[in-house]
């Protein structure tokens, strides 16, 4: 039993210490210290995207929103109701659960499936864009809000930024550790294959699905309120489409769906390629575009995946246990279990 | 009185629009998230061409070409995989993958023709016409586009491939049977709607102008109108797209684009909540 135990926790605990020690590796330079973080950002949306999507058969296309709900929710409540940073911060994080929640909770009831939840997101996603971009006493417009002294001070220390976002994706990695290691983890498998005979052998499919929207959306918004404050600077394009869910959309799939450490992983290379093409400036949407097709036609498996096969084959079929959450039925990727 | 008249024309220019994307998914069960890209290729192309001292008419006629071209080239390459698999495995692989094709897209124009427009201009910029001024340029682009929808009920009620089009439309596999090529009638429509979607482009470019930055907007607008429409059938759609185009211009008239936006999409999601079930599903 305990070697079970090491075995589930390990994979969690070499995350944590490798993503400790990254700040050490790249020294004190300030640029470099804003990559690692923005590349904990990257990751702790593509968790909670994993959920969503890779678990539950949601296409949320509203993570920029619901984290500029975060974003936009703390700043406001710390600058215009001079509440303080910290519980700013919490409202947020309840506010986006809550708006993540009802979505899922409405497509759910009204059978949706996953086109469905794709479009009505999407437009959610630019109704709020729209609507930061329109109320512009509140928001500033495009011009955005500089968030210094609205936050917990992420903004003014890059290291103590790095650390509370570490703190953040290591709780989350573990929490959807505990999730699968427990009785919730078999039901969520069996929902994700098919629904309808999910829900025939007894699993509350509207509750779980509800349940994980909210859990996942609120750590969106947690994470989209620390960002305002570590970013220095909100506007409505921070939060669009193509900077916020395309990016976690890539990572998820570059990583690998439905595992434990692809949205790290993902996250991690997303963040370099993100870097090589730069340079290029407008080229770099061309090639998240690219990038998307690319992987979604000829690697929907994703790195932990492979690395994990690849590793299985070395050792032969002793390596069964190493996979890390995914059930052998779901080699097919994404649209394996979209359910009918 | 103006702003109804510019509403009815935007309208005619969204159906254009949103019959190829209904189209395609009626027929293909595909939803074509990279449309609107579609047809800024056509009015990129024509721009080029204008730019290179060409008539505006041969330039506009390639331009339409051109968004053709490419959306036949998509159907070939891109979408080949997703035909081969059923039902919402289908949607959601030609959802993603159209979705990477439209950024892509994207990312191509404003990073190589970042400052290109399309902006054509008629000789005389406005007409009396029963005692009201109207700008040329909005007869001319509603003329182009209600021949444009004669020539398509043409294709589709007296031509052989029309109405084998038609066939797949609503019932797939019973065409199938009865000797109808499904793989060609489904090429045949997106590149039908990439000539639609270029007609559109070049229609904006007479209206006001077309930028390389306009495809998501095409494509969210033709969205929220096949969403409204429903793909029940043609007039559906048509009818949704002058209606949506009154309110569009109207709206954005009297109380300012974000607001309209934010209309428009909401009236999207609650035709999706109220009506679900006869909205984007298959034709019967």
């Amino acid at each position: 039993m305990s070697t079970g135990w090491a075995r589930r926790v390990f994979p969690v605990a070499a995350a944590a210490v490798v993503l400790a020690a990254v700040p050490l590796a790249v020294g004190g330079s300030p640029y470099q210290m804003r990559l690692a973080t923005l590349m904990l950002v990257l990751g702790c949306y593509a968790v909670a995207f994993n959920l969503l999507f890779g678990h539950t058969n949601q296409l949320f296309l509203c993570v920029g929103a619901l984290a500029s709900l975060g974003g936009y929710a703390s700043v406001l409540l710390v600058r215009d109701l001079k509440l303080p940073a910290v519980l700013a911060v919490g409202l947020a994080t309840v506010a986006a659960a809550a708006a993540g929640g009802f979505l899922s909770y409405v497509g759910v009831r009204r059978g949706f499936g996953v086109l469905f939840v794709g479009i009505v997101t999407l437009a959610v996603s630019l109704m709020m864009h729209n609507l930061l971009l329109g109320l512009r006493e509140l928001t500033n417009g495009e011009t955005g809000i500089v968030t210094r002294g609205f936050g917990v001070g992420l903004g003014d220390d890059p290291r103590r930024a790095y650390y509370v976002l570490w703190a953040v994706l290591v709780a989350s990695l573990g929490g959807y550790r505990w999730l699968f290691g427990s009785p919730h983890g078999m039901a969520l498998h069996a929902l994700s294959e098919d629904e309808v005979s999910a829900e025939l052998s007894g699993i509350d499919v509207t509750r779980y699905k509800v349940a994980c929207a909210t859990a996942a959306s609120g750590l969106i918004g947690l994470v989209g309120a620390l960002y305002a404050d570590l970013n220095g600077f909100i506007s409505p394009s921070v939060y669009a489409v193509g900077h916020v869910d395309i990016p976690v959309l890539v990572a998820l799939l570059l990583g690998g769906v439905r595992t434990l450490l692809g949205p790290v992983v993902g996250a991690a290379l997303f963040s370099v390629v993100d870097e090589l093409v730069r340079p290029f400036g407008q080229l770099t949407v061309l090639a998240y575009g690219a990038l998307l097709v690319v992987l979604f036609l000829l690697f929907r498996q994703g790195v932990v995946p492979l690395v994990e096969q690849l590793a299985a084959r070395g050792r032969g079929s002793a390596a069964e246990g190493a996979r890390l959450s995914a059930p052998p039925a779901s080699k097919e990727g994404v649209a394996g279990g979209t359910g009918r | 009185m103006g702003v109804i008249l510019d509403g009815l024309v935007l309208g005619l220019q969204l159906a254009l629009l949103s019959v190829g994307i209904v189209f395609v998914y009626g027929l293909g069960g595909v939803l074509n998230l990279a449309h609107g890209q579609v047809a800024v290729a056509g009015g990129l192309v024509a721009a080029l061409l204008v730019q290179a001292r060409q008539h505006p008419a041969v330039a506009g006629l390639v331009g339409v070409l051109a968004a053709g071209l490419l959306a036949l080239g998509m159907d070939r390459t891109l979408l080949q995989p997703a035909y081969r698999r059923r039902g919402e495995e289908r949607l959601l692989l030609a959802l993603i993958l159209t979705l990477g094709a439209s950024f892509a897209l994207d990312g191509f124009y404003t990073f190589r023709y970042p400052n290109l427009a399309l902006s054509l201009r008629l000789a005389k910029p406005s007409v009396e016409v029963l005692g009201i001024t109207v700008r040329t340029a909005s007869l001319a682009v509603g003329a182009l586009s209600l021949a444009t929808f004669g020539l398509l009920l043409a294709f589709l009620k007296g031509t052989r491939l029309g109405k084998a089009i038609r066939c797949v439309i609503q019932n797939e596999a019973g065409a199938w049977l009865c000797g109808v090529d499904v793989d060609r009638a489904r090429t045949v429509t997106l590149f039908l709607s990439g000539l639609l979607a270029g007609v559109a482009a070049v229609g904006q470019g007479f209206f006001s102008f077309l930028g390389p930055d306009m495809g998501p907007e095409f494509t969210i607008l033709s969205l929220i109108v096949a969403v409204v429409g429903g793909v029940r059938s043609l007039t559906g759609t048509f009818l949704a797209s002058l209606l949506l185009g009154v309110v569009n211009a109207a709206l954005s008239y009297w109380v300012g684009t974000y607001l309209t936006w934010i209309a428009l999409l909401a009236v999207a999601v609650a035709t999706l909540l109220v009506r679900p079930e006869g909205l984007l599903a298959y034709w019967p």
